[in-house]
């Protein structure tokens, strides 16, 4: 009996299972499904990308312009979430089944081609359009593209950092012209007195603060890395000028009060609830795709666009730059379409045509050819606060992260030693000493596991 | 032998999986940390530079081994006090016991990735919900997870969230404790707290120990939070740099995987004996009721 009852409830849960199993795999028959290829004929070429929402939506837009400019390849583009990018990228590679072609934006170029992860693309053209190109391409595309003599990342759109600031402001503040000061520390002192706080002094408008250590070093010097020894240069008088400054700076306000005034606002917000529109910042160090934004989130709102004042002694037209750019991997079933895509969305064949690509996005351009195109003066024309970052491309002063394999390890650790600095726990000296040891010890580490550099 | 070959073959679907992603990468694991593999090309030995490097010359190592050691020291213990302290509060017979149940064991099942994300917001210094509870009472609340202080402090406090999974391990324990010896004990007179003392906790030791066992595993493996929360840093000079957090930085952003392994080694031997040193101890503290 009591057997019976068993068989009886064991025979009703594996019905009861069985059912749900059907259900799931209706479910799973009704879900959307990958798109179908729109030109199966063609020769696939699969396109990795980070970007998402409305940036992907360009991405998308660009990719079907490629493909419907020829009949031989086929675009398709997949968007990848940015956190783990880098993760799938490296395991696709060393599975054997990598993209055909990727755009990144992380400072990977160096470890990658050292890993052997990458294809050298001047290898792709014939040596005289090799030349052309690195003789066009602006410097910064240069430093970010290249590796040990080779180019491995095609920029399509360079990103670049300058003042955003509110004329509003400047001027209830006594600057009459609605200029920035000619200097970084007249700057500074204008946004001394354009800080607000509460009874209780707790920051609630910020004047002006730059970004992080590593984009405040190109205005007073070289950075971390000497372009033309092809050396890091951490530890240097104008390294540490750039880091006392900063410091100074933060501990004017106090750490704590900054640090909890930018964490009740969205830093990194990429819509309306930027700061700098929400009224928080007078001015503020940010890349030039807030121009669009600007004009779709805030249309009405009056602002000017200015390259960073050079401290006293330091670079005029210096800045921080990152890029999108695209790569080849080794292993890329079709590297011939891949690079075709390149071409076409960079514009190294074509500028004409690409400027349009460039305005999509709100990208700056690789080269002064795409810069002087229709498409792209007209674009000048219409957002003329983007002129600013387009008119400071050809400076040398530009920088990067530095491009030596332990980029990311670098990046990090300069990131730590502007925080012990800004918050007060070392001086700048104590700071940059400890960063510059730590280097060394990378350095002695890859030493011994036979690296060369 | 049939019967068994019968029970392997319903077995295998587990068993190839875990001799194809487990067994065999652990076993590989051990090789490849005598080398410089950088997950791509051949990997190349090195004998054992990654360990002397790893021991002698990596400070971060011995800091995210110490940030490792002093979370498990004090969320552990934590852990446990309070899953055992909820658990004798949700083992009273008052009305609606089995909502509160439920109300605090459904933390633990919502993903890690979701808890963290959601406090954030939570202990956001000046949005947050917590800062502004204490700011209705004048009292201004710390920078959570913006302070070298701070930060480390809110990834433990922020530990206690999914404790409901302990709690209904501890409660089921608790209900397992035969109710003759509360009996027995009251009738020699025993109080509240003697019977807390002498019968519960004794009795809820191999409970205990099971949690501690797990608790000191997962928490020399701690990383999900503290990537999310600190957005993949190390958080306020390094004060959230965590052992496996190291180590994930060493393999997939710094793409030195011999030298992760080598650093998942030594991971492993620590757990190890860790967890040996209390299986060794449990005889002394550690009831079973017979």
């Amino acid at each position: 009996m009591a057997i019976d009852q068993t068989s009886a409830r064991a025979g009703r849960t594996l019905l009861v299972l069985g059912i749900l199993a059907f259900v799931g795999l209706v479910i799973s028959f009704a879900l959307p499904k990958p798109a179908e290829r729109l030109y199966p004929e063609r020769i696939p070429v699969r396109f990795w990308h980070m970007w998402t929402a409305e940036w992907k939506a360009v991405v998308d837009d660009i990719a079907d312009r490629f493909n419907k400019s020829q009949d031989k390849y086929e675009v398709i583009a997949l968007s990848i979430p940015p956190s783990g990018g880098e993760t799938k990228f490296v395991l696709a590679v060393a599975g054997g089944d990598p993209p055909d072609v990727m755009a990144q934006w992380n400072p990977v170029i160096p470890s990658w081609v050292d890993s052997g992860l990458l294809q050298p693309l001047d290898e792709m053209m014939p040596p005289a359009q090799w030349r052309q190109l690195h003789s066009d391409m602006y410097p910064i595309a240069r430093k970010i593209g290249m590796y040990k003599d080779h180019l491995y990342g095609v920029t399509v759109g360079l990103d670049l950092w300058a003042c955003y600031y509110r004329p509003d402001d400047l001027r209830a503040a006594g600057v009459p012209d609605d200029r920035l000061p000619p200097t970084l520390e007249e700057l500074f002192a204008l946004g001394a007195r354009l800080d607000r706080f509460d009874d209780h002094k707790n920051l609630t408008h910020l004047g002006f603060l730059p970004e992080g250590y590593l984009h405040t070093t190109p205005l007073f010097g070289n950075g971390f890395y000497d372009w033309e020894s092809g050396k890091l240069t951490i530890y240097t008088p104008d390294n540490l000028r750039a880091l006392q400054t900063l410091a100074d700076a933060y501990q004017r306000l106090g750490f704590d009060n900054v640090s909890r005034f930018q964490a009740g606002i969205d830093q990194s917000s990429f819509s309306a609830g930027w700061p700098f529109i929400s009224g928080h910042y007078s001015i503020c160090v940010d890349g030039q795709w807030r121009v669009e934004q600007l004009a779709q989130y805030a249309p009405n709102l009056q602002y000017k666009t200015a390259p960073l004042p050079a401290p006293t002694g330091g670079r005029p037209l210096a800045s921080f730059a990152g890029g999108n750019f695209m790569i080849i991997p080794k292993g890329a079933r079709c590297p011939a379409g891949a690079w075709e895509f390149v071409k076409f969305w960079s514009g190294i064949e074509n500028p004409e045509r690409a400027a349009e690509l460039y305005t999509k996005g709100g990208w700056l351009p690789l080269m002064p050819a795409i810069t002087n195109a229709p498409a792209y003066q007209a674009y000048l024309k219409k957002y003329p606060q983007f002129k600013t970052f387009v008119d400071m491309l050809p400076s040398e002063n530009i920088q990067t992260t530095p491009p030596v394999p332990y980029t990311i390890y670098l990046t990090d650790r300069v990131s730590v030693c502007g925080d012990l600095a800004m918050r007060g726990l070392q001086t700048c000296e104590e700071a940059l000493r400890g960063l510059e040891k730590e280097i060394a010890q990378e350095q002695a580490r890859r030493k011994e596991f036979g690296y060369a550099d | 032998m049939k019967r068994h070959l019968v029970g392997y073959a319903f077995i295998s679907p587990w068993l190839i999986g875990f001799a194809v992603f487990t067994a065999v990468p652990f076993v590989i694991s051990i090789y490849l940390s005598f080398t410089r593999y950088n997950v791509v090309t051949e990997p190349v030995w090195v004998g054992a530079v990654n360990y002397r490097t790893l021991l002698a010359h990596d400070p971060l190592f011995w800091k995210a081994m110490g940030i490792t050691l002093k979370y498990a020291a004090i969320a552990v213990p934590l852990g446990i006090f309070t899953g055992v302290a909820l658990a004798l509060l949700l083992n009273l017979e008052i009305r609606g016991i089995a909502i509160y149940r439920t109300i605090f064991y459904l933390p633990s099942i919502v993903p890690v990735v979701a808890t963290s994300v959601v406090f954030l917001w939570i202990l956001n210094p000046q949005i947050g919900l917590v800062n502004g509870i204490l700011r209705s009472v004048d009292i201004i609340g710390p920078n959570w997870l913006g302070s070298e202080d701070w930060a480390f402090t809110s990834l433990v406090l922020m530990g206690l969230w999914g404790v409901g999974g302990s709690m209904i391990i501890y409660l089921a324990g608790l209900k397992d404790i035969p109710y003759t010896l509360y009996e027995a004990a009251m009738i020699d007179g025993a109080n509240a707290w003697h019977r807390m003392r002498h019968i519960t906790l004794p009795m809820l030791t191999p409970v205990i120990f099971f949690n501690l066992v797990m608790g000191v595993i997962s928490a020399f493996q701690y990383f999900t939070q503290a990537y999310v929360i600190m957005d993949a840093t190390s958080g306020p000079n390094d004060s959230t740099l965590f052992y496996a957090l190291h180590l994930f930085n060493r393999a997939w952003r710094y793409l030195d995987m011999g030298y992760a392994s080598a650093m998942a080694w030594i991971l492993f031997v620590l757990v190890m004996t860790v967890t040996l040193t209390i299986f060794r101890s449990h005889r002394r503290w550690v009831h079973y009721g017979n």
